[in-house]
């Protein structure tokens, strides 16, 4: 019971923190829905851009797996910088030493309040950034429940990576840089999990590795191949999601649990 | 009880030591964490090629690596200085430092012009690494003239004037780092990191101009490409950096002194 109050203190405590962040999402929400708007006519058209012609047309195929393609990455976005901010903000002021007074464990306070915290930002970001590209241009995307278990799965993966980002915080602190590329190189690789560009073998092997890859290929098949949520093999296959899933959240565990060994021995824990 | 009287800051030696104070300390933070700063150039160049190989559909077409080398170094000043400029005052309204920094005799300006030569710095640092890699690594070939140093040095103080405004919104709203990352997308996306600008619809190319670094990165490349550089827009490249430096330096004095008055330091 003390440890479901810890954990429902932590989740309002997140709340509280995005609904302080209100004005940032508003100005994030066209931003998310002009990159997908944009990207369609752009992808795998290096030699005609490079000759000047660029032949601006939305195609509703094209723009509706670019939807798909996106909204994991939302999250993504909205899990890993978010709590990295937050998580610097009280390394800063101090009250990161107070985690240790919850009788939860310290990764679970730092992951726990803002994983719902951002699920409710990306659902409103996600959903007006449809709403927003939906008016241009008519999406075709066969909704489906099953879809829920790689979105749920893909949460997991985001929960890894932003530990991992956190325990590197806690020892090297100001690493905002990192997170830019982390999350580029998330969406990159990602790429190879949709039909839209043709990539070479090594981004292929090499973007399974990646924590966004398996889930989006996952929900590619499901929503628009009609395929099962549930079929076990392949890069979308639900054995590689669920073993990306756990390898992603136990590195995350494990390195946020380093970062914090060191910076306890090293005594910049917090710091003012 | 006894009172010391502090410097005046009216002498034109006295500011430019303040200033150098700063930058100095700006300067040995950067030296302390030269191994993250080296760690973001290479990771600006992972991403850059990703960019690339996306665009070029997993290959790199190196006429658009050219065309576009110059949009990834106007971003690497602007993105450094507006994310090391914010991460530094946040770190010190969070710490209780920057109240601190209040109590010498220099002045908000003179604070943030020393703050802002070494973020300069920084950023300039990261953009020569990136540009002597890509052009090295990809033989790219540009018309180098005298006359590109004039968008050069608009481009950098463009991107400052970014940094500096970002920096000014921190001190009032310190978690607004986060967003800094979307603004970071966005300037890649439309400032011509992803392509150039030049093949957006008319509509968008006209909305990127108002971003830090697209109206520099038009000029850079014009010069670079051989073209005249007093054509176009470099009219509107002087007044876009002049209007972001004294937005930027205005906000910044504004929120600081309201910070002082209410306490928000």
């Amino acid at each position: 019971m003390r440890t479901l109050t810890a954990l429902g203190n932590e989740i309002h405590k997140g709340l509280l923190h995005a609904w302080s962040e209100r004005l940032q999402i508003f100005i994030e929400l066209p931003m998310f829905a002009v990159f997908i708007l944009l990207l369609g006519p752009l992808l795998g058209q290096g030699q005609q851009i490079a000759a000047g012609h660029v032949r601006w047309s939305l195609d509703s195929g094209t723009t509706s797996v670019l939807v798909v393609w996106f909204v994991p990455f939302i999250f993504f976005y909205m899990q890993v910088v978010k709590t990295f901010w937050r998580l610097l903000g009280e390394i800063q002021t101090g009250t990161i030493e107070q985690v240790y007074l919850s009788p939860l464990p310290s990764w679970l306070v730092v992951a726990a309040g803002r994983v719902v915290a951002a699920s409710i930002e990306t659902l409103l970001v996600a959903g007006a950034s449809y709403g927003i590209v939906r008016a241009f241009v008519p999406l075709h995307i066969a909704w489906t429940p099953a879809a829920l278990l790689p979105a749920v799965l893909i949460m997991v993966s985001a929960v890894g990576v932003s530990l991992i980002i956190a325990g590197a915080t806690l020892v090297w602190k100001r690493i905002q840089l990192v997170n830019d590329t982390v999350l580029m190189l998330v969406m990159l690789f990602s790429a190879a999990a949709i039909p839209l560009i043709t990539v070479p073998g090594w981004w292929t092997t090499t973007s399974r590795a990646f924590p966004l890859t398996a889930g989006v290929a996952n929900l590619y098949d499901t929503l628009f191949q009609h395929r099962s949520a549930f079929a076990a093999w392949g890069t979308g296959g639900l054995i590689w999601l669920l073993v990306t899933a756990a390898v992603y959240l136990a590195v995350g565990i494990l390195a946020f649990r380093l970062g914090e060994h060191t910076a306890k021995r090293r005594g910049t824990l917090a710091r003012y | 009880m006894s009172t010391l009287a502090l410097p005046r800051t009216g002498s034109p030696a006295l500011a430019v030591r303040l200033v150098a104070n700063e930058t100095r300390k700006g300067l040995q933070l950067l030296w302390r964490r030269r191994a993250l700063t080296i760690t973001f150039v290479v990771m600006h160049a992972i991403t850059f090629l990703g960019f690339r190989l996306l665009i070029g559909g997993g290959h790199i077409v190196t006429p658009l690596l050219a065309a576009t080398l110059p949009a990834l170094l106007a971003f690497a000043v602007a993105q450094t200085a507006a994310l090391q400029g914010s991460g530094g005052i946040a770190e010190e309204i969070n710490g209780g430092t920057l109240g601190q920094t209040q109590l010498g005799p220099a002045s908000p300006q003179l604070q943030v012009l020393g703050r802002l030569a070494a973020l300069t710095a920084e950023g300039l640092g990261a953009a020569v690494l990136l540009g002597v890699v890509f052009i090295l690594g990809y033989g790219v070939h540009y018309s180098y003239r005298p006359a590109t140093l004039i968008p050069a040095v608009l481009t950098v103080a463009d991107g400052l004037g970014y940094a500096l405004l970002i920096t000014a919104f921190t001190v009032r709203v310190v978690s607004i780092g986060a967003i800094t990352h979307v603004f970071g997308m966005a300037i890649q996306f439309f400032g011509g990191v992803l392509v150039p600008v030049s093949v957006f619809p008319h509509a968008v190319e006209t909305f990127t101009r108002f971003l830090p670094t697209t109206l520099g990165v038009q000029a850079l490349n014009a010069t670079l490409a051989g073209r005249s550089l007093w054509t176009g827009t470099l009219g509107w490249l002087v007044l876009h950096v002049g209007v972001s430096l004294a937005l930027g330096a205005t906000v910044y004095v504004r929120n600081i002194r309201r910070a002082r008055r209410e306490g928000g330091l």
